[in-house]
């Protein structure tokens, strides 16, 4: 007969918060997986990283990399494994995935966010043929030739500092009447002359024949078109919480509610990171809740275990 | 056991500044396989054979004999090396 493992702790998602999460057990020497379809989360595609404390300036590439480094040493191996669903079972879980089932006493959800989408016409068409939502893996395959920005905040704006070296023309499509980006960032493209700010402008439509060859867009009631060869929208992010729906409680965009403490509203489950409802997401605030959370299931297991009377 | 230096018979289509490109390119050496790497962000022509052959203007985009895989797609870049 074969003796279920029971884990500690099964982690979802391998982005900064899932990553420290993991550190933590591996260092308490929980028994725990971390599970998630890709190694590193948003921060992969980060042009330039500036505010992470003690690291004075890297990108995501050599972010990764020490990442990567980080497992090796704390002998983490992230499951490349797509979850599924995850059943509640009494006062524990089980982990179903494409490739088996993990029963586990706690879970951490930290599955991160995914670049939302314009929904309009033309966005799906042309994807990857001049739509793009990575400006840093793709805008330089727009050497010299117009593009559009569509978004007015950090993330928008980010993309414009990295292509104002790149492109001939950058059109910033931005949906309100201002930025709502950090300063330094706006300063880093004031008096651009490549740079075209249209604010309080609406998108309307991706156009072209093989590829993009120009938006629709509209700005004080006009309809306009502008010729551009790549569209790259940042307009924000969505959590990746759908397999979730039902089992923890959220917000209406799908973040999972979480205390100061990241427990949700089902005792044993934990959240962490850009999937919560934070509304502040930023890498050192995930890996603050990713310890946190850990930290947390931690003395949940030993609370249940009669090991803790602190809480 | 996948094939050994195929180099001819693979391209990794990728920018510098893309990690998903690094990541394909760490696993194709992790597999012990050898690759053409093109830069296309230095060379336009290579950009436009790029969508030319594949339809594709976004990276990375790996060709493994005739097959096209876009994004790093592991399962796929196992399936295409284990065919002789």
């Amino acid at each position: 007969m074969s003796v279920v493992n029971m884990y500690d702790t099964v982690i979802i998602g391998a982005g900064i918060a899932g990553l420290t999460a993991a550190i933590y057990a591996s260092r308490k020497r929980m028994n725990f997986e971390i599970i998630a379809p890709e190694f590193g989360g948003q921060f992969m595609v980060s042009g330039e990283i500036l505010n992470y404390p003690g690291i004075v300036k890297t990108d995501g590439v050599e972010f990764f990399s020490t990442f990567e480094k980080q497992m090796e040493f704390n002998n983490i191996k992230v499951k490349d494994e797509s979850v599924t669903a995850v059943k509640r079972i009494k006062d524990e879980f089980q982990i179903v995935t494409d490739k088996g089932v993990y029963p586990t006493k706690t879970v951490i959800i930290s599955t991160g966010a995914k670049p939302r989408k314009l929904n309009i016409p033309g966005e799906d068409k042309f994807a990857k043929k001049g739509v793009t939502y990575c400006s840093i893996c793709d805008g330089p395959l727009f050497a010299n030739k117009k593009v559009a920005v569509i978004g007015g905040g950090n993330s928008a704006l980010e993309a414009v500092h990295f292509l104002k070296d790149i492109v001939s023309e950058i059109n910033l499509i931005v949906l309100d009447k201002k930025f709502t980006a950090y300063e330094y960032l706006v300063e880093s493209i004031k008096d651009n002359k490549k740079v075209k700010v249209f604010f309080d402008a609406n998108t309307t439509e991706i156009i072209g024949d093989k590829r993009v060859t120009g938006i629709k867009i509209n700005k004080d009631g006009k309809d306009m078109t502008l010729d551009v060869a790549g569209v790259i929208i940042d307009i924000g992010h969505q959590p990746n919480t759908e397999i979730f729906k039902g089992l923890v409680d959220m917000d209406k965009h799908g973040h999972i509610l979480v205390d100061c403490q990241t427990h949700t509203n089902v005792p044993g489950i934990f959240a962490a990171g850009d999937c919560t409802a934070g509304q502040e997401y930023q890498y050192v605030i995930a890996a603050g809740q990713g310890c946190m959370a850990l930290l947390k299931a931690a003395r949940y297991l030993a609370s249940k275990e009669g090991k803790d009377n602190t809480r | 056991m996948p094939a050994k230096s195929i180099k001819q018979e693979i391209k990794v289509y990728s920018t510098p500044t893309c990690p998903w490109c690094h990541k394909a390119k760490d696993y194709l050496k992790s597999k012990g396989v050898q690759f053409k790497d093109i830069d296309v962000s230095k060379d336009d022509k290579a950009a436009e054979e790029m969508f030319n052959k594949t339809g594709q203007l976004s990276v990375p985009v790996i060709i493994i004999r005739e097959k096209v895989i876009v994004g790093f797609d592991k399962d796929a870049i196992d399936i295409e090396l284990m065919k002789k």
